[in-house]
């Protein structure tokens, strides 16, 4: 954050924002980002929105992006505001306990990242298998979370020869 | 309490004891439209023993610089102490410098001399939303208030809820006030500790008339002023068109209202106080007055009840 602890008002989010997307754009292989949070002392939901969420939001699909060391709840609750604003999914670590604020996934949804969240990766096949559904609609179930932001996608080779997604929590 | 001695002169009365938002607006319904163009001199009373609370303080300020900016003449008259509290506040270092006021106005601001040095007052903080954003003016808000509640268990917690309230709120005027004439933010800290009231009040043209124009046809038209305003505060309204904004005072709410604090805000005409229900603002939890004297701009209060 420049040398800062804190900040308020999206004009002092801009510069935190372009310096953590020159930060990623100097890791193009890297697929998965934990940002750590510890040192940061306050922020504004105006700021946290400028200077995180939407950068979480603009790499959705292509770089995971997650928080650890979020200690702070007043922090937690403008991140949680901004990201359920503009419909971005956040993943937060603490410790070995993740969590996802900002945008809910659907009722319909919420079973199938629920059980993602649990397993470092699933396949929908797995899922369809523990939930008692078909895989198709396991299948989608994965890629409209994928979609959405809340889960990574890697391409595979299915036992039958073609294409088979594996999902992964970020972080 | 308040009388109009001719068409030029109105008298703002204000009583003794303690003047709540509501009191201040009881004696400015007195003396019908102050503001308007009926009256060329306005004459505020101010007895012995009247106590103001911070937000009637900082709307008292704008109301006045108001009324200089309309080439009114004005005169604050003091009798007793008050003048004392408010100066030690930094009142009359924002005044508009044409307004009278009598006895005289202090020779030194109390504000120079005791900054920071009483935990139950603190200074008011002026800004301008034509100017550039002051970067420490948060901060410097939010270090008054960890002073005032320095003993409380919790005042790291309050700490972080202020930072967000005051910046919101505070980057709401630059954003939305449209005018040359200072805002101002002000807290008071009670000595118990327990209450606490955060206000800002600006001079510009009013949320509504902000905001009102931008959702033409959309799905907030039809919703009466009270009503909408409950929706800024609860579901976010911005007059933006980018869907990350309106974030601003949605933000203030949900904070305010892990405190349960009462939400107070004047619009031009207008005063509607929001009480937390189910753990947040809604319309049947809203009490207005209407067709109130003009007060130009936006001014909002929070007040905590910290148990």
């Amino acid at each position: 954050m420049g040398g800062e602890t804190s900040g308020w008002d999206r004009d002092q989010g801009t510069p935190v924002a372009a310096k953590l997307v020159s930060h990623l754009e100097s890791l193009p292989a890297q697929r998965m980002v934990r940002i750590s949070m510890e040192g940061v002392e306050r922020m504004d939901a105006s700021f946290a929105s400028e200077a995180i969420v939407e950068v979480i939001g603009r790499y959705r699909k292509s770089k995971g992006l997650c928080l650890v060391g979020l200690s702070n709840s007043a922090i937690r609750l403008n991140i949680d505001l901004a990201a359920e604003r503009i419909g971005v999914p956040v993943t937060v670590w603490s410790g070995k306990e993740v969590e996802v604020v900002g945008l809910r996934p659907s009722s319909g949804n919420k079973d199938a990242l629920d059980y993602a969240l649990g397993q470092s990766e699933v396949r929908a096949a797995t899922f369809a298998d523990v939930a008692g559904i078909s895989i198709a609609n396991a299948s989608t179930k994965f890629k409209q979370l994928w979609e959405q932001g809340f889960l990574m996608r890697i391409e595979g080779a299915a036992d039958s020869g073609g294409v088979e997604f594996s999902y992964q929590r970020i972080g | 309490m308040a009388t109009c001695m001719s068409l030029a002169e109105c008298i703002v009365e204000l009583p003794n004891g303690w003047v709540n938002s509501w009191t201040f607006e009881k004696a400015l319904i007195k003396c019908g439209d102050a503001l308007g163009a009926k009256y060329s001199m306005i004459n505020i009373k101010i007895p012995a023993g009247c106590k103001l609370m911070i937000d009637v303080i900082i709307r008292l300020l704008s109301f006045c610089n108001q009324a200089i900016a309309c080439t009114k003449r004005i005169r604050l008259e003091f009798c007793g102490d008050t003048m004392g509290y408010l100066n030690r506040m930094g009142f009359f270092d924002h005044l508009a410098p044409a307004a009278e006021v009598s006895p005289a106005r202090p020779f030194f601001s109390g504000a120079v001399i005791h900054r920071g040095g009483n935990r139950g007052l603190v200074e008011i903080e002026k800004f301008s939303g034509t100017d550039a954003v002051e970067r420490d003016l948060v901060p410097r808000l939010v270090t008054a208030v960890e002073r005032g509640c320095a003993a409380r268990s919790d005042v790291k917690q309050i700490g972080d809820a202020m930072y967000s309230i005051f910046g919101e709120l505070v980057k709401n005027v630059y954003d939305h006030s449209q005018t040359s004439l200072d805002a101002f933010a002000a807290l008071q800290t009670y000595p118990q500790g327990n209450r606490l009231t955060v206000a800002v009040s600006d001079s510009g043209i009013g949320i509504m008339r902000s905001l009102r124009p931008t959702l033409k046809g959309g799905r907030w038209d039809n919703l009466s002023d009270v009503d909408l305003l409950v929706e800024i505060f609860r579901e976010g309204i911005s007059s933006k068109p980018e869907c990350n904004r309106g974030l601003g005072l949605k933000s203030c709410a949900k904070h305010a209202i892990g405190f349960k604090a009462d939400l107070d805000v004047r619009l031009l005409n207008q005063r509607v106080v929001l009480k937390p229900s189910n753990n947040q603002y809604q319309p049947n939890m809203a009490y207005s007055q209407e067709q109130l004297p003009l007060l130009w701009g936006t001014h909002i209060a929070f007040s905590f009840k910290l148990g």
